[in-house]
Parts: C-alpha cells; sequence; structure tokens
C-alpha cells in the first residue's frame, strides 16, 4: 500500500466510525486533545482499524505511543516498510501480508521479527 | 416519615413512543379508534418457526432519530435506551423544566425494563459464539446490554446529576420506577424525577413466555384479535416494546412555575407473592391494592377507574379479575389495554399510565380490545366494553411481574 493509500483508509475509519468531520483530519491533530475522542472511542478505533487493515492490534505495544493522526499513519506506514524489508508483498493489503508473514513463521519455526 | 408529612407529588410531563405511535396524543387516537399494532413478526429469523411466525407489537421511531442525537451520547444506546431517550425527551419538553434545572442535581431518573438491552445482548452472543474472539466486541457493547443501560443513557442524555435508578421488575418495572420517583420527591430527595420504563421486543423474551405456556396460541390465531384480556376465548399473551416516561415533580414546586399538571399521585405500593415466581396470586394482588390505598390515605369507594395489568393468560387476568371483584365489587370500571398494544413488558405500566390520563383527560374510557364474552372466573367486574364517556377524578393503575411482583399507583386529578 503507498502512504496516500494508508492515509485514506486511516481517514475513512474516522470519519465513517466515530463521525469526525473530514476536514478536521489533520496530521498534526492530537486524538483526545483536538478530535474530541476518548478512550472508550480508541478502543473502537482500533476495532475499526484492524477491520479496514486486516491486521491485530490488541497486543501492539507501539499502537499505545499514538499522540497524533499522523502518529496513526506513521505506524501503518512504518508496518508496511518492515513486511516489505523482510520480503513479504504487500499488494494486496498488510492483513494478506500479516497472514503470509504466519504462515512463514509456522513453516519456519523460528520468533518472528514482527512489525512493530 | 408519615402520609401527612409527605410533600405531593403530580405528574408535569408525559412522553411515548408505543406501539400505535410516537406520542400521547397518537397513542390515545389509535386506542380511541381500536387499533391493534400486533402483527406477525416475519422479520425474526428463529429456525424452528419458519412457517409459524412470532407475534409481536413493535415500535417505530422516526428513522433520523437516532442520527439527530450526539454520538457522545448516542454511542452507548441500543435500541431501548433511543427508546426511552425518544420518550424522556418528550416528556422534559411537555413539563416546561429548564434544562439547567434537569441537570441541577435536584432532579433525578429512575427508568427500568426487564431485560435490558436484548439486541444488543444478542449481538454481544454472537460475537462471542463466532470464534473471532473478543476483539471484535466494541467497547460500547456491555454498555448497551446493562440492565440499567436505558436509565444511565436518559441520564447521560440530560446531564442528571440527582439520583439514578434502575428497577429490573419486569413488567412491574415502569410503575416501580415512577413510585420511587414518588418517594425520593415525597421525602425530600429531590425535587423531579424522569421516570418510567422501556423495553425490547426481543425473540428470546417472546420465545420465554411461550415455552411456559403463557403466550398466545399463534396457530389458532389472528393476531389483531389474539389479545383479549378477560375474555372467554384468551389463550396467552403476545409481547410488545416501547417507553413511556413521566416528569415528576414536587406539588409546590410545579405550581410555583405554573406548570401544568396532569394528576397527582396519591399512593404507590408494591409487595411480592412470597410464594410463586410465574402465577398471580388474588391474595397478594390484593394485599396491594390494600397498601395502595392505605398509602394514600383515601378510600377505595372514590375510584373511578382501574386500568389492568391483564395480558390475556388465562391465569394472570383470573387472578386480577377476582381481587379486583373482591377489593371494588361490580361498580368501577375495569379494562386493560393489551389487546390493542399486547404486552409491553418493561414499558407496560407507564404507557398505560399515560393512556389513562389521556382518558381522564378526555372524560372517556376505552375499552378492553378484543374481548367479546369475559370468561366465568373474570366475570363480576364491570368490563368496559366499548368506548363510553365517563368522568373521572382517581384511578388506579395495575401492574404484576415475574418473579410474584405487585405494583399499583393511585392517581388523582389535582382540582
Amino acid at each position: 500500500m503507498t502512504r496516500e493509500e494508508i492515509v485514506e483508509a486511516v481517514n475513512a475509519t474516522f470519519v465513517e466510525m466515530l463521525e469526525v468531520p473530514e476536514e478536521e483530519l489533520k496530521p498534526e491533530k492530537a486524538i483526545f486533545k483536538d478530535l474530541g475522542l476518548d478512550s472508550l472511542d480508541m478502543v473502537d478505533l482500533m476495532i475499526g482499524l484492524q477491520r479496514r487493515f486486516g491486521v491485530s492490534l490488541r497486543q501492539n505495544e507501539e499502537i499505545r505511543k499514538i499522540v497524533t493522526l499522523g502518529d496513526v499513519y506513521d505506524f501503518f506506514v512504518n508496518m508496511e516498510e518492515k513486511m516489505r524489508e523482510q520480503g513479504i508483498d504487500t499488494s494486496k493489503g498488510l492483513g494478506a501480508a500479516a497472514r503470509e508473514m504466519e504462515k512463514r513463521e509456522e513453516s519456519s519455526g523460528s520468533t518472528p521479527d514482527k512489525p512493530a | 416519615m408519615n402520609m401527612n408529612q409527605r410533600r405531593r407529588v403530580v405528574i408535569t410531563g408525559i412522553g411515548l413512543t408505543s406501539p400505535l405511535g410516537n406520542s400521547p396524543d397518537e397513542m390515545y387516537e389509535g386506542l380511541k379508534a381500536g387499533k391493534c399494532s400486533i402483527r406477525e413478526i416475519s422479520e425474526w429469523d428463529v429456525n424452528n418457526m419458519k412457517n409459524n411466525h412470532f407475534f409481536g407489537s413493535p415500535v417505530s421511531l422516526p428513522p433520523d432519530y437516532a442520527k439527530s442525537l450526539p454520538r457522545s451520547v448516542r454511542r452507548s444506546m441500543s435500541s431501548i435506551s433511543l427508546y426511552a431517550a425518544y420518550a424522556a425527551q418528550q416528556a422534559v419538553f411537555d413539563s416546561g423544566l429548564a434544562l439547567e434545572e434537569v441537570a441541577g442535581g435536584r432532579c433525578g431518573c429512575i427508568v427500568g425494563s426487564t431485560m435490558g438491552g436484548s439486541s444488543a445482548i444478542e449481538e454481544a452472543y454472537r460475537i462471542y459464539i463466532s470464534g473471532k474472539g473478543m476483539e471484535e466486541m466494541s467497547s460500547m457493547q456491555f454498555f448497551k446490554c446493562v440492565s440499567h443501560t436505558a436509565a444511565f443513557n436518559v441520564s447521560h442524555l440530560f446531564s442528571v446529576t440527582g439520583v439514578v435508578q434502575s428497577p429490573a421488575a419486569a413488567c412491574a418495572s415502569a410503575v416501580q420506577a415512577i413510585g420511587q420517583g414518588r418517594d425520593l420527591i415525597a421525602n425530600g430527595v429531590q425535587d423531579m424525577v424522569i421516570c418510567g420504563g422501556a423495553e425490547e421486543l426481543a425473540p428470546e423474551v417472546s420465545g420465554s413466555f411461550e415455552i411456559i405456556f403463557a403466550g398466545v396460541k399463534r396457530s389458532e390465531r389472528d393476531p389483531k384479535t389474539c389479545s383479549r384480556p378477560f375474555d372467554a376465548a384468551r389463550t396467552g399473551l403476545v409481547c410488545g416494546e416501547g417507553a413511556g416516561i413521566v416528569v415528576l415533580e414536587e406539588y409546590e414546586h410545579a405550581v410555583a412555575r405554573g406548570a401544568k399538571i396532569y394528576a397527582e399521585i396519591l399512593g404507590y405500593a408494591t409487595c411480592g407473592c412470597g410464594n410463586q415466581i410465574s402465577q398471580s396470586d388474588h391474595q397478594a394482588i390484593l394485599r396491594c391494592f390494600d397498601l395502595v390505598y392505605k398509602d394514600a390515605g383515601v378510600e377505595p369507594s372514590g375510584t373511578d377507574y382501574v386500568n389492568a395489568h391483564a395480558t390475556s393468560t388465562v391465569q394472570g387476568d383470573m387472578e386480577e379479575a377476582i381481587a379486583i371483584r373482591e377489593f371494588f365489587g361490580g361498580k368501577v370500571p375495569v379494562s386493560s389495554l393489551k389487546g390493542h398494544m399486547g404486552h409491553t413488558l418493561g414499558a407496560s405500566g407507564s404507557l398505560e399510565l399515560i393512556a389513562a390520563l389521556k382518558m381522564m383527560e378526555h372524560s372517556e374510557l376505552i375499552p378492553t380490545l378484543n374481548l367479546e364474552k369475559p370468561s366465568e372466573e373474570c366475570s363480576g367486574i364491570f368490563h368496559v366494553t366499548e368506548r363510553i364517556p365517563h368522568e373521572m377524578k382517581m384511578f388506579l393503575k395495575n401492574s404484576f411481574a415475574f418473579g410474584g411482583i405487585n405494583a399499583g399507583l393511585l392517581c388523582a386529578k389535582v382540582e
């Protein structure tokens, strides 16, 4: 996925799931302070992003460091980059890539170098 | 606090969503016209009932209502809370109370129901059983399910900082909610309370009545005539849904601001059967009647109307009729509105109370729909079988619930 595609997918989640007006979605905006979301919204945002990208996020420590909307974009961009560095095809989406990674781990029996 | 020290409590606002309409006037027009809201619920995909759909009495909120609420308030609401919110907004608006006063700490919120968020509970279990794991569960799912979901959502909508309670007493929930609100105001804890009951129509609830043979025999019946309280041909009840909310207010507080007063709550009582969880018991009902009138400090002979609980079950209607006959004789007119709307469970007490208030306002009585011939054991009381003009100053609202819970409210015009 390109950065633009990731930005579009993240923004769509905010609009559809949390009804944040599109014009509010600027990368520098803090999710709690500026976009008016609370901790319960964050849980639902995570579920929405899981569904959108097809990846499991609940156990991911890096996601807890997110402060701004730009951090959300960067989180998925970084995920995509790390997958490509490991030779995983990300052209069919991050979800398919994550499943490919899991298959490789199972066949090699090694501890995965999971994207942050 | 004894009766003489208690503050007087009046009803100053009413609001609802009912199977016959989304306002007290709309519901009342439907009742006057003898309409029945019961139909086949073909939307329920219940595998073993494919050729024999459940009957039910659903509401239909305005389609844009949910979206009219801010997401921060709406996100924790399943249908039951939307119904309660709609009714509460109507009631508070009707009362003319300022929103600042509702949020000021002297106003409480008491909304009861049988099940809480039935549809949300079903959705939660679908996710759980699906095997996808709890990761798919929204943060709001639990809030939509809990038994006090309607109460806290309405209190949140109005920023209530007063007492918030949620009686979970099945069919007696609404009367208990209003009674508890009355007590809070009478004892000086609150000056106003938004109170009533709500319920969602749910297949597991309808099914549960059928399993114990309390539901109507659908295979033998037409939806429009199947609910027939007190009638010799009754076979059981049909479930419905909705929400009815009243605003209760301390009398002097209401008079001081020139509020419209629908009625005063003269008496309230609730008691258990003590020996039965599924069947009504006329002895316990009589005890409840006695407690209501003792609480009010008035004689039963001044009662102009009894709005019955009567759900069209063989046993329940009989026990209530026996108790009415013994307590009131054959002179006080009695009708049940469950022939029109089915049994709206947690909402029934408040929806039917509001209907009785409208009857009192219009000086007429709505009959029991589909009552053609009272069964022998239900005879000997004054059954209202057609709309009649009737001056009313005082009426009794009955509600009896699974678990052997009995409750009654005595309301009177304020002269």
